[in-house]
């Protein structure tokens, strides 16, 4: 069984916490500071928060006397990435009232508001309540955010496929009634009865838990990154069941050998809905039972596999769910994109995907997106989809309606805007890192676009400016932005300094490798316009970047 | 043959007395044993004579001086009747025959808020005061320029009135103790004598000059100077360490006085619009200064009062309203002349004023430096936006800069025994007193539990001393710490709200003996915290409003409530 021997601290604190509860209440009304206690800061995160703090200001603060600034972010739940006009227009205002104004869209599919004083917690989850949104579950050793991939004009029975996302979202969420009580001020449950939880008890589970559905041929939600994938098995326009798909995640720890990144290894194929929810639900409690609960580095469902052999976990699932899983069903991936700029469904329906930059909206003197995106919004002739490479798809909408929405896009510029963005950029992301994530060793978001307009540079001069290369990058080695599922990727290490990965595939079914350690902006854009050359020389036709500098042996796989 | 308390008084009045006044009670003395021959002695047999002591008061000097010098006439059976003078009832000085009056100069040379009324009631009512016989104590504090100003107009204007001066008006600096004493001696003894009494002709041609306590100045290097309000506020409050060779004689609650200095784009200004000659030497009250350094270091050149601005339209003979106003603007709009015109507006001009600053260190926990919590006055007179002299100087004063300040004790301003809990309430920079008194109460490992309340505009970039409050939160220093941010939310929370919700805790730490202070800015804050004090009395205490005044009384004649606000 899970080894009962030196739990975690966090393990204690999540046992102790009277169901999430924790001393949030106390904490909140500590007046003299914007921090909340030690313990609550790990129960906040299951009810989709972080305590943060600007890290640009440390020092000056420090001098003024003044507490590190504390924020908090909050991760909204919304499975599959989507959102009515009516709900943007509510984060829309919320994000102006109570914290930095930039809507966040993250490479999970939902949306981040950074920078929300502790005062403004409760006000704030309460507007997103009144507009039917909560934040439950977005972090903390518990189900997250569940994926699928986003472009209804993928498949025909797409909304069928999605239905899924939010069923299993759902069936995960956490019993406790605490999110209602302390946010939402509803009267304090006495009967503890009602919230006994079958799947989480009072552990949860060792660590977060990921689970994301792609349909083929496109995997824009890198499956295989995930806990559990799904893959829609569709036959001529039907749905037969889905590839499960276990242990994938991508994070590694710099210095600590045990941690590396894997990919999910698929083990077997479910026939249908029932099949399909119950094979989840216990793949969740077999990590409950034998994930690592006293080293948090090794928590992870990869670890637990990769120590109890993959033949064991399906036998032990079979054991659970009572029947067996069929044979993995044959699929192809061959994308792991976006489709920028407008495009239909089979139903007819409108679909225009705007490019956002590392997924941050706001109006800054490139272009007036969060101000466009109110206006469409307004309209409320088109929904609002999230991607998971940090877009944005204005959704369903009417033939009738789409000239209407056109014409708010040509107004701000936003077609311009996108058709403009290079292939490479439209292929890139970055990480949130500085000056929020408190784990960043370097930047990201705020970097990588400087550094794309260089390679773009790059790309030119050998004339490479069309490939649609895959570049990543994070400001640690958690991979938020799946750095290690990249082409190139770049890992932060310190300050200015990346770890430059390649060989990862374009479709996500292999990860990169070390190339380089610790490279400055000078040694990345050298090592780059070497590569690029001899990429441009001698690959071979249709022969992708990644695949290419496998075959030159630039690093082993 | 003189022992005791009569010796001491002897001593006293001896010690306090200048060369001139020792020549006077010589002959006085003299005068005493050739007449009734019978040795003055304020004995409890003498009959019963009546008078009435009323004060003015800010900080409680003179309110405890009345009180001292009452309690001495009730013991030779004199009766008293003791009044502050926003208590007494104005149409009673026509009825009295034997009035003291104790008040102190505030301001640029203005009554205290209390006396205001009978300020304005003797100086605007043309009624007489034939039958009066009265005395003035006047405190004050010969740094500032109009020395003891409102109690010299209050003995001015009570003998215009025909009253009679019974003893001379006497003037105290800050150390008054000395000066006091002997006018009380002398109070009582004459109104012992009352009909026997001779003196009053002589007594008026005696000056009567002030035993000046001379302040001691000492230089400060400024070692830091930070603005601790953080990007996005609307204040600027600097945390000064000041670090001085010699041991500067200061406990916690006392303050320093700075002299400030004119700018000197101003000064130049000036200069420049009357063509006077900058290095012209010029005498000004018995010194010498260049027409510049007169302009820069001594004279009060900015937001003249109205009485200045009436004397500048005498001397250029021109209609101006009655208002205050910058010299520089009196110059643009209704120039003098030419030089010499200038030369007299130059000697008609007050001297300039020492701005306080409370204390924010401690001996016992900042090694003998002195620190200061300074907020930068800015304000706008007419869209043009202006700064406060001496604040806007120190804001920018360097780290190696120096510059020359006086110690301000503040007797009234004390912490209690170290086993005493103490309640502070100091929103703004009146977090400097308490800064001061928790890291004393720290450092010497004070019992008593500390209980603070703080407020400013918003908790992000104005949470004064943030870190040091937290620490002294954490490790118990201080037991309670209540905040109010006035402009995080849509109605303004303020200290005296805070204080209100806390109302049953706070009567309950008073009720058991707790001292309360208040420090920092005078209206509207000090009162409303006052009146919130009664409302938690009455509430809490069970008072009614007359007995919760009552009780708010005992407290602050026990001690148990001091201010220091500006
Ligand atoms: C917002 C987001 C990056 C983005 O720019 O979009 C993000 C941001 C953060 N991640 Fe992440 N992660 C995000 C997707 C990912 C992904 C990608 C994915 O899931 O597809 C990964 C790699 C896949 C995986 O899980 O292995 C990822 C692996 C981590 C890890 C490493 C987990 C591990 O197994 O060790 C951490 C650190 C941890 O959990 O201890 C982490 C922690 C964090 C925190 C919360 C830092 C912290 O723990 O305090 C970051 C908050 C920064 C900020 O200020 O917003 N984040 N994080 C993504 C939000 C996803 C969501 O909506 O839920
Ligand atoms: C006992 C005591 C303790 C004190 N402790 C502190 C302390 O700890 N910290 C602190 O910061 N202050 C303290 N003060 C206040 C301080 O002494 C000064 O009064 C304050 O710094 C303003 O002085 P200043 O020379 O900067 O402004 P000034 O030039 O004296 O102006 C003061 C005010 O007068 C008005 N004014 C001036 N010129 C004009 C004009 N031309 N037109 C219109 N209005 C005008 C403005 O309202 C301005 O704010 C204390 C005061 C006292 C009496
Ligand atoms: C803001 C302020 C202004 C003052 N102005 C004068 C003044 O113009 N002239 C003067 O002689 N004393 C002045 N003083 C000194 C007081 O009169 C002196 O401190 C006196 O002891 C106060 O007595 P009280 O406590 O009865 O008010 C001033 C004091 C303060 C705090
Ligand atoms: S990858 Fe590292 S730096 Fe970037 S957001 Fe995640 S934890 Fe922060």
């Amino acid at each position: 069984m899970s080894e009962k021997k030196n739990l975690s601290q966090i393990e204690k604190i999540k046992t102790a916490s009277d169901g999430l509860r924790g001393t949030l209440n106390e904490s909140l009304h500590d007046e003299v500071t914007g921090a909340m206690r030690e313990d609550d800061q790990a129960v906040i995160k299951f009810h989709g928060m972080y305590q943060q703090d600007d890290r640009d200001r440390r020092e000056e603060r420090a001098e003024k006397k003044l507490d590190r600034l504390y924020t908090f972010m909050i991760r909204l739940r919304l499975p599959g990435g989507f959102l009515t006009p009516e709900k943007w227009i509510a984060v829309h205002e919320i994000a102006g009232e109570n914290s930095t104004g930039v809507i966040k869209i993250t490479s999970r599919q939902t949306l981040q508001l950074h920078g929300i004083l502790k005062g403004k917690i409760k006000p704030t989850i309460h507007s997103f309540s009144e507009a039917k949104l909560d934040s439950i579950a977005t972090c903390g050793d518990i189900n997250r955010n569940v994926l699928c991939s986003s472009h209804p004009k993928q498949s025909p029975i797409h909304e069928q496929v999605f239905a899924y996302a939010d069923k299993i979202s759902t069936m995960l969420m956490p019993k406790t009634k605490a999110y209602y009580e302390i946010w939402l001020d509803d009267e304090i449950l006495v009967d503890k009865k009602e919230e006994v939880d079958p799947l989480y008890q009072d552990r949860y589970l060792p660590r977060k838990f990921k689970i994301a559905i792609a349909i083929p041929p496109n995997n824009d939600v890198d499956v295989f990154a995930n806990d559990v994938g799904l893959i829609a098995i569709i036959e001529n326009d039907e749905l037969k069941g889905f590839n499960i798909a276990i242990g994938g995640g991508l994070s590694t720890t710099h210095g600590n050998t045990e941690t590396y990144a894997r990919l999910a290894t698929i083990i077997g194929f479910a026939d249908s809905e029932e099949k399909t929810m119950k094979a989840v639900y216990e793949i969740a409690t077999i990590q409950r039972d034998y994930g690592n609960r006293s080293d948090r580095k090794l928590a992870r469902l990869k670890y637990t596999l990769d120590r109890v052999g993959v033949d064991w976990f399906k036998e032990e699932l079979e054991k659970r769910t009572g029947f067996a899983l069929a044979p993995a069903k044959d699929y192809t991936f061959t994308d792991r994109k976006d489709y920028f700029g407008w495009q239909q469904n089979a139903e007819g329906l409108w679909y225009y995907t705007v490019f956002v930059e590392n997924g941050r909206i706001l109006d800054d003197e490139k272009v007036a997106l969060k101000s466009a995106l109110l206006e469409v919004a307004k309209t409320g002739k088109a929904n609002f989809r999230f991607t998971c490479s940090q877009n944005l798809i204005i959704s369903d909408i009417k033939e009738s309606d789409k000239s209407n929405i056109q014409n708010i896009l040509e107004q701000f510029a936003i077609t311009v805007y996108t058709d403009a963005t290079s292939i490479i950029r439209k292929n890139s992301m970055a990480c949130v890192a500085l000056p929020t994530c408190p784990l960043a060793l370097a930047e990201a978001q705020r970097y990588l676009p400087s550094l794309i307009d260089k390679i773009e540079a790059l790309l030119n001069k050998h004339a490479l400016s069309d490939e649609e290369i895959i570049i990543r990058m994070t400001g640690c080695p958690n991979g938020c932005a799946r750095s290690y599922a990249a082409e190139i990727g770049f890992v932060g290490t310190a300050p200015g300094k990346y770890n430059m990965h390649l060989g990862g595939d374009r479709i996500g079914e292999r990860l990169n490798k070390m190339y380089k350690e610790n490279l400055a902006e000078p040694e990345i854009l050298q090592s780059l316009d070497a590569l690029f050359q001899s990429y441009a020389k001698d690959r071979n036709t249709n022969e992708t970047f990644g695949d290419f500098s496998l075959r030159q042996n630039w690093v082993t796989v | 043959m003189l022992t005791g308390p009569k010796l001491k008084i002897l001593q006293d009045l001896v010690g306090s007395y200048s060369k001139e006044e020792l020549i006077w009670v010589n002959g006085y003395i003299s005068g005493k044993i050739d007449t009734a021959g019978t040795e003055i002695a304020l004995q409890a047999d003498t009959p019963a004579r009546k008078m009435t002591i009323i004060y003015g008061t800010e900080t409680g000097n003179s309110k405890k001086l009345a009180t001292d010098l009452a309690t001495k006439a009730k013991k030779i059976n004199v009766i008293v009747k003791l009044a502050s003078l926003d208590q007494y009832r104005l149409t009673d000085i026509t009825k009295e025959e034997n009035l003291f009056v104790i008040i102190s100069t505030q301001g640029d040379g203005e009554p205290p808020i209390a006396a205001k009324k009978f300020y304005d009631h003797i100086h605007h009512n043309g009624f007489r005061l034939e039958q009066l016989k009265f005395s003035v104590l006047a405190l004050g504090d010969t740094s500032y320029p109009l020395f003891c100003k409102t109690g010299e107009e209050v003995d001015e204007q009570l003998h215009k009135m025909g009253g009679k001066r019974m003893v001379p008006i006497k003037k105290c600096d800050v150390d008054y103790e000395a000066d006091a004493e002997a006018w009380f001696t002398e109070v009582l003894e004459t109104l012992h004598n009352a009909p026997a009494i001779a003196a009053p002709s002589i007594i008026k041609t005696v000056p009567q000059t002030a035993v000046k306590s001379n302040k001691k100045i000492y230089t400060a290097n400024i070692l830091s100077n930070i603005n601790l309000n953080d990007r996005g506020s609307s204040k600027e409050t600097y945390h000064m360490e000041l670090f001085v060779e010699e041991q500067v004689d200061y406990l916690p609650g006392d303050s320093i006085g700075i002299m400030p200095e004119n700018p000197v784009t101003v000064v130049n200004a000036i200069i420049d619009r009357t063509g006077i000659n900058k290095n012209k030497l010029v005498k000004y009250k018995e010194t010498e200064y260049t027409i510049f350094d007169l302009l820069k270091k001594k004279l009060n050149i900015s937001f003249l009062h109205e009485r200045v601005v009436k004397k500048y339209a005498a001397i250029v003979k021109q209609e101006i309203p009655e208002t205050k106003m910058d010299l520089i603007d009196l110059l643009r709009i209704y120039p003098a002349k030419d030089a010499t015109v200038f030369e007299e507006v130059l000697q008609a001009l007050p001297a300039q004023s020492p701005r306080i600053f409370t204390i924010a260190s401690s001996h016992a926990a900042h090694s003998g430096e002195v620190h200061l919590t300074v907020e930068k006055h800015n304000f706008s007179v007419n869209e043009i936006s202006k700064t406060g002299i001496c604040s806007d100087y120190l804001a920018q004063v360097k780290p190696n800069d120096t510059f020359e300040f006086f110690v301000q004790k503040n007797k009234r301003f004390k912490l209690p025994a170290a086993d005493k809990d103490i309640l502070m309430i100091g929103p703004g920079t009146g977090i400097a007193a308490f800064r001061s008194f928790i890291s004393e109460r720290d450092a010497t490992g004070a019992t008593g539990k500390n209980w603070l309340f703080f407020g400013e505009e918003h908790f992000v970039s104005d949470f004064l001393y943030q870190t040091e409050i937290q620490n002294w939160f954490e490790t118990g220093v201080l037991s309670k710490v209540n905040l109010a941010f006035s402009k995080d939310q849509p109605e303004n929370i303020m200290v005296h709200h805070r204080l209100l919700e806390h109302g049953k805790e706070v009567y309950d730490w008073i009720a058991s003996g707790a001292y309360t202070y208040l420090c920092g800015e005078k209206a509207p804050m000090s009162v409303e915290v006052e009146n919130t004090l009664l409302t938690i009395f009455e509430n809490h205490g069970g008072f009614s409003k007359e007995a919760a005044k009552e009780y708010f009384e005992k407290l602050k004649e026990e001690g148990r409530y001091s201010k220091d606000v500006y």
